[in-house]
């Protein structure tokens, strides 16, 4: 049996209730901003915040800040490039395409759960990012098949932890 | 013999300068000739690249290049090379890239953590066909 990495992250459920406990979502209703950032010579690109606790209801929106790369937000899910499922089972997935400097692309999260995304064309370089609507649901360990497209380890390295996440607010790139 | 020295040296005063600053007449401005085509018409990125230019390749040279950069004045700055780091290793070689912008001035080699077009990560070796203060030209 392969546990996958969110169900092991999820493992620590009960501390959760905890952390949700000590410190409310952000504010309902209020859009969310998330900014794609690059250094000029494009070596470093990332999401500004790199995870962030809603209310469900509440919407994201993307905004690429970085002036000389175009940057995509794309939910892991088999109907986006056949990626294995990171986002809660009934989420509807997204994809921006490609937003040019400036472009903005927003989503609106209603399912509770942890969705994680990614740039499609920076996954590799780490950028990506995670979102944590309300309460997440109870873990459940299943037995899973190998990943036919797995994520690259600076990838799965770079998602902040989701109780991190929930008794923060918002997680920054360290 | 001093006669045909002190010509050389004339000659070669006269010509060296002129050397130094020759970028063939078919890529000195935007858009070079031949297949060259902008980045941003093949790919979903921006016509100007802040710390590069405005870039032109050859489609049939991706992901290598060379990439043509030029100035907002439409003047070439440098030629790039987008080399993957995957393929830096001992059964991969990048032989014989074309060199169409003339004198280099200067280097520059540096990480790329991708971008459309040439999506992996990628080392950019940069020719600079300008002095490196006139860098400034393409850094905005």
């Amino acid at each position: 049996m392969i546990v996958t990495r969110r169900r092991m992250i999820e493992a620590g459920g009960g501390f959760f209730l905890a952390a949700l406990l000590a410190r409310p979502a952000l504010s309902a209703g209020a859009v969310i901003d998330v900014e794609m950032h690059g250094k000029d010579d494009g070596a470093h690109v990332w999401f500004d915040p790199i995870g962030i606790h809603i209310e469900p209801g509440q919407t994201i929106r993307w905004t690429n800040r970085d002036p000389g790369n175009s940057h995509t937000v794309t939910a892991y899910h088999p109907d986006m490039f056949e990626r294995r499922l990171r986002i809660p089972v009934d989420a509807k997935p997204w994809n921006s395409d490609y937003l040019m400097p400036g472009e903005t692309f927003s989503v609106t999260l209603t399912v509770p759960g942890v969705y994680d995304y990614y740039c499609v064309p920076h996954e590799h370089a780490g950028m990506v990012g995670r979102i944590v609507v309300g309460v997440p649901p109870a873990p459940v360990e299943t037995a899973t098949a190998a990943d036919p497209t797995p994520l690259p380890d600076i990838a799965l390295d770079a998602f902040p932890p989701v109780d991190e996440i929930i008794a923060k607010g918002i997680v920054r790139k360290a | 013999m001093k006669l045909v020295s002190a010509a050389l040296s004339l000659v070669l005063a006269s010509a060296l300068p002129a050397l130094a600053h020759d970028i063939p007449a078919d890529v000195a401005k935007s858009p070079p000739a031949g297949a060259f085509k902008a980045v941003s018409s093949l790919v979903k990125l921006p016509d100007f690249l802040p710390g590069m230019g405005q870039l032109f390749v050859d489609p049939a040279s991706l992901p290598a290049g060379p990439f043509l950069a030029y100035d907002h004045d439409g003047k070439l700055v440098s030629t790039i090379y987008m080399l993957p780091i995957k393929d830096l290793n001992p059964d991969k070689r990048f032989d014989d890239l074309a060199s169409p912008g003339g004198n280099v001035d200067h280097v520059s080699v540096y990480y790329n953590a991708g971008h459309p077009g040439v999506e992996e990560p990628h080392a950019h070796v940069v020719l600079w066909h300008v002095a490196k203060a006139d860098e400034a030209r393409v850094a905005k």
